[in-house]
């Protein structure tokens, strides 16, 4: 395994992941954004642009509202990314297919993410117990100490995450890729718009704007007559 | 309006603090944690010894809102707080105002961030990704974080300097207005943009251009399986595993 390019994807997922809840929320830990900037730290950054925005449409529609955890969409990006620009290489495969794949493969084991931030989560309320003692106590400076751990808790999240999407997808593709990238490179350009579409149909399913259908429909037929006749 | 007491280097550290409200948030009492170390040291100013264990102790209460729209809340609450110190009386209790204001202020951030410019401005980028350009993730990140920082700063900043006034000073915004705006431009880009990706596939494809508008009924209907509790995961998956069959049978 080559553990560099793992360790720095190890390094990005952990300081991204934490963007996703506990701290900024810049929205840098957005597959559009994560993936890319793995993909440069890697070397090639528009094979991690290419997995972002796959990734990016399929859960465009998940909202982090209150107590509901979504799929973690940061490390399947960052590991799909990880993953491609890792065995691409090894396997001597080309990009393209192999992304797809990838991302084929993270995504599924993106629902492991919720486990392990629930897992935070869960972890995080013996701060609050923590630090009411502290109140009690008049050990005020014991309450900031007792929040900021909770990052730690979601930065073991992410990790773990993280290291299950890139070791189980790593076992997977490695028996399954030489074999599977051929057919998917045939109909890559099939696969590609799966993930759009499904996304969209996500996202229409859940905006909650009476006239969505018909907004998408007139401006998809508007748009395709439009680059048709041109 | 109250005299300010609280010093610009305090207010500094509250709304730094404020990035991080959520470091801590858990199933009990979700940002409650968060808003008393948000807090902290303008609540460090304000009180001594029993007062401020008692100030602690109002804010380790249940809290939730919107993160973005906290600042306003917080910022109200700091000036709610240093009205209570100075022995004056209110008539809107810190606690009583907190508990008025946090569900509101979730749903409309809610809608509006999440449902709103979150989508719209992925949806704008998304254009510059399948163009290959890197200005994806930039303009992304520029078009979220400007109202985004907007609000977290502002909102404080105006919460403490108008107390209670500042809740229709965010009203005048309209943000469930704006965000129902935002998810119809959403919806409308995510409809070109998939005219576009048809378009090129079946022109790469060499496949009769007219077959691009099958996209419509099939993203009609999969939005129907997802509405039906079909999991757009499952779906992906079932569609790629559907493509790479025929494939299979057709060679």
């Amino acid at each position: 395994m080559p553990w560099t390019e793992l360790s720095i994807g190890g390094l990005v997922a952990v300081l991204v992941g934490l963007d996703r809840t506990a701290a900024l929320q810049l929205m840098i830990s957005r597959p559009l954004v994560a993936a890319p900037l793995t993909g440069w730290l890697l070397g090639d950054a528009l094979a991690g642009l290419l997995i972002g925005a796959l990734v990016e449409l399929l859960w465009l529609g998940r909202l982090p509202v209150g107590a509901a955890i979504p799929p973690d969409d940061t490390q399947v990006a960052i590991g799909a990314t990880v993953l491609t620009l890792t065995l691409g290489p090894q396997l001597a495969l080309s990009e393209f297919p192999l992304a797809l794949l990838c991302t084929l493969v993270a995504i599924p084991l993106g629902k492991v993410g919720q486990r392990f931030d629930r897992l935070a989560r869960q972890r995080n309320g013996q701060l609050l117990i923590c630090a009411e003692a502290a109140v009690m106590t008049g050990d005020f400076q014991r309450i900031p100490r007792q929040h900021l751990l909770g990052l730690g808790h979601f930065a073991l999240a992410s990790f773990a995450t993280y290291l299950t999407i890139v070791l189980c997808g790593w076992g997977l593709l490695w028996l399954l890729a030489p074999t599977l990238v051929g057919p998917v490179g045939d109909v890559g350009n099939w696969l590609w718009l799966v993930f759009p579409l499904v996304g969209t149909a996500a996202l229409l399913s859940s905006i909650n704007v009476g006239r969505a259908l018909t907004l998408f429909a007139a401006a998809f037929t508007g748009a395709f007559l439009m680059l048709w006749l041109l | 309006m109250t005299q300010s007491r609280l010093s610009a280097t305090v207010m500094t550290r509250v709304l730094l603090r404020s990035l991080l409200l959520q470091a801590s948030w858990n199933f009990e009492r979700l940002q409650s944690l968060g808003v008393a170390y948000v807090l902290a040291p303008a609540l460090h100013q304000l009180y001594k010894d029993e007062d401020l264990a008692l100030a602690y102790a109002r804010h380790l209460e249940y809290f939730n809102t919107h993160p973005f729209l906290a600042g306003t809340v917080l910022g109200i609450t700091l000036s709610l707080e240093e009205t209570r110190s100075q022995g004056k009386t209110c008539y809107l209790e810190v606690k009583e105002f907190k508990n008025m204001i946090m569900a509101p202020y979730a749903a409309m951030g809610d809608a509006f961030f999440w449902g709103g410019v979150r989508p719209l401005a992925a949806a704008i980028a998304l254009f510059f990704a399948f163009r290959g350009s890197l200005w994806a993730p930039v303009v992304f990140l520029l078009l979220f974080n400007l109202p985004h920082f907007w609000f977290r700063v502002v909102g404080l900043l105006r919460g403490y300097t108008l107390g209670l006034r500042a809740i229709d000073d965010i009203g005048r915004y309209h943000l469930p207005d704006l965000a129902i705006r935002c998810k119809e431009a959403t919806v409308i880009l995510l409809g070109a943009l998939c005219a576009y990706l048809c378009f090129i596939a079946l022109r790469t494809e060499e496949v009769a251009t007219g077959w691009g508008l099958a996209a419509l009924p099939l993203v009609a209907g999969g939005g129907w399986l997802i509405r039906k509790g079909v999991s757009a995961l499952m779906l992906v998956l079932t569609v790629c595993a559907l493509v790479l069959s025929l494939h299979h049978l057709m060679e």
